[in-house]
């Protein structure tokens, strides 16, 4: 058992402006919030004001989109300074990025894309990861992204990579099971196969989201409702890790919040048809 | 490193600018070949930053319709990549670049109005600071009034337009048709700042424009009095400087009046 894992924080949301004024006026059944750093990596006024009242009533997480930690551009040290700022006004319980990489040559593309699978790569993720939990003085989580290409000099699977990350650096992971199953349909591997093939006492956190479907190949979009296929995978997420605090994730195209509710209490009753189970297979 | 170096700058190049020697890094799929596939990264980059554009210059974008918007938006993102990792800061060139950028100079107006925009949601999440009070001001003892100077609060920001861009956003932002636009005889001030944890914005008359100006330089009440005589007559000079004053406390923008510190001291030496 690795020590000072976060603890399990049970069904959260992405906090987004458009819910904010419903769930400060009102008690949704969110039991923690997943904030975007970037959002609140600004002066002050209203949001900061907002994110603050958040912080009061529900446990929150940080959840980044540009820390780019497997650029081969140097750390950029202003970001981190902003980051490890914000973490000092959220306390968080923890702070995760996506395994990626978003630009080099002082251009950030701000999108996340895909490393190839190589001894070089992976020592040169571990080294900066090891140099933004020193900078934050904190473990990092991080996240398996969507991808459409492979490389041809990958030596090895994402699930190997992502695992031998989290062992070398010593970081947390967020297993983002749209992710993983949008990655296995582009790209042709099982998704159970990395399921298995992922440390279990690394995962603190599951993000759920919706795609589109291009026929030949899956896109990450996260502005559709989560689909039958992603819902199964989650069974087999939670038989597998056991409890591991989960989110449902929408990023565009952001319906009501009763809406996203609804998702969220389905993801709970899977959790608990899957805890009941087990338990079933426990007595017998 | 060299080979992850030269490979991300491969992947960038096939994004940016539409390079191809990065298919030769990728592999087809069993469903789809590599060019669809990296095309997804390709035609992500330009929808994306579009929409953060549009996002941030709804406003502009519903006054130039979405083709002429497209065509800005595209002519932006192919002159300025974002250089920043927060994408809230990618369209801030956005005013200058229609301002300077053919066809979009033609119509001032259009980079007036995404100026104006941009400082709006610049106030919007600009430094907090706690505005000053009009019992703050009352506490001060009249005598040192020419001796006052003023900070303004910092999330103001001036802007000079020479349109009526101003009337144009404010018919767009209440969904009415925008006025035809216009240069503006003599152009004018407009003071964008946050109070209450909202953007407002103020056109600002020729006379409180300059005192505005020359408070924001430290120039104490008493000068700007003789100043506010001098622009329009020294007849109730000074009663329109008090409310203009009156008025900029009152909207919450200014942060701090206080003493101006040499004429104290100065006062003080006088004194003995």
């Amino acid at each position: 058992m690795i020590d000072n894992k976060p603890p399990y924080l049970g069904f959260g949301l992405g906090l987004r402006p458009e819910h904010y004024q419903e769930i400060l006026s009102g008690e949704p059944n969110v039991d923690w919030f997943e904030v975007l750093s970037e959002n609140y990596m600004i002066p002050g006024g209203q949001p900061l004001r907002i994110l603050d009242q958040i912080c009061d009533r529900y446990p929150v997480v940080m959840h980044g989109v540009s820390l780019s930690i497997a650029s081969t551009a140097p750390l950029d040290l202003d970001y981190l300074t902003g980051l490890k700022a914000l973490a000092d006004r959220v306390n968080p319980k923890w702070i995760s990025d996506h395994l990626c990489w978003t630009g080099v040559h002082g251009v950030n593309l701000h999108d996340l894309l895909p490393i190839p699978y190589t001894e070089e790569a992976l020592e040169h993720v571990v080294k900066r990861v090891g140099r933004v939990q020193d900078f934050l003085g904190r473990r990092l989580t991080l996240e398996n992204v969507s991808s459409y290409v492979t490389f041809n000099e990958s030596e090895m699977t994402e699930w190997e990579f992502v695992s031998e990350v989290a062992k070398r650096a010593d970081c947390w992971l967020l297993f983002d099971v749209n992710n993983v199953y949008v990655s296995a349909f582009n790209h042709g591997f099982s998704s159970s196969d990395f399921l298995h093939g992922v440390p279990r006492d690394r995962v603190v956190q599951f993000h759920i989201a919706g795609h589109s479907h291009e026929e030949t190949h899956i896109i990450d979009t996260h502005d559709h409702p989560v689909c039958s296929e992603v819902w199964d995978f989650y069974r087999q997420a939670v038989a597998h890790f056991g409890p591991v605090s989960t989110m449902i994730e929408r990023d565009d195209n952001i319906p009501p919040l009763a809406e996203l509710l609804g998702e969220l209490d389905h993801a709970r009753k899977i959790a608990r048809e899957v805890q009941k189970s087990s338990q079933v297979i426990a007595a017998e | 490193m060299a080979s992850l170096k030269d490979l991300q700058a491969r992947f960038q190049a096939g994004i940016v600018s539409g390079n191809d020697d990065v298919l030769d890094d990728v592999k087809d799929s069993e469903r789809e070949n590599r060019r669809v596939l990296f095309g997804v990264y390709r035609n992500a980059y330009v929808l994306r930053l579009a929409e953060i554009l549009s996002n941030d210059y709804e406003i502009t974008h519903g006054y130039v319709g979405d083709e002429f918007f497209d065509k800005l938006a595209r002519a932006y993102i192919a002159a300025h990549p974002s250089d920043k990792k927060n994408a809230r800061w990618f369209g801030r060139h956005l005013p200058d670049f229609a301002r300077k950028t053919e066809p979009f100079s033609g119509h001032r107006e259009i980079a007036e109005l995404a100026a104006l925009e941009k400082a709006l949601a610049d106030a919007f999440d600009g430094p907090d600071a706690n505005p000053v009070t009009i019992e703050e001001l009352a506490a001060i003892p009249p005598e040192d009034w020419s001796n006052l100077v003023f900070t303004p609060h910092p999330t103001t920001i001036r802007l000079s337009c020479i349109t009526n861009a101003a009337d144009i956003w404010q018919a767009l932002n209440n969904d009415n048709p925008p006025p035809e636009a216009f240069k503006l005889p003599e152009g004018q001030t407009v003071l964008v700042w946050r109070h209450d944890l909202t953007s407002h914005f103020r056109p600002f008359d020729a006379e409180e424009a300059m005192m505005w100006i020359e408070a924001s330089k430290g120039v104490r009440f008493g000068v700007l009095c003789e100043m506010v005589a001098t622009f329009a007559g020294a007849d109730d000079a000074e009663v329109r400087a008090a409310t203009y004053l009156k008025n900029w406390i009152d909207t919450g923008m200014l942060a701090c009046v206080s003493l101006d510190s040499e004429a104290s001291d100065l006062v003080l030496g006088t004194a003995h």
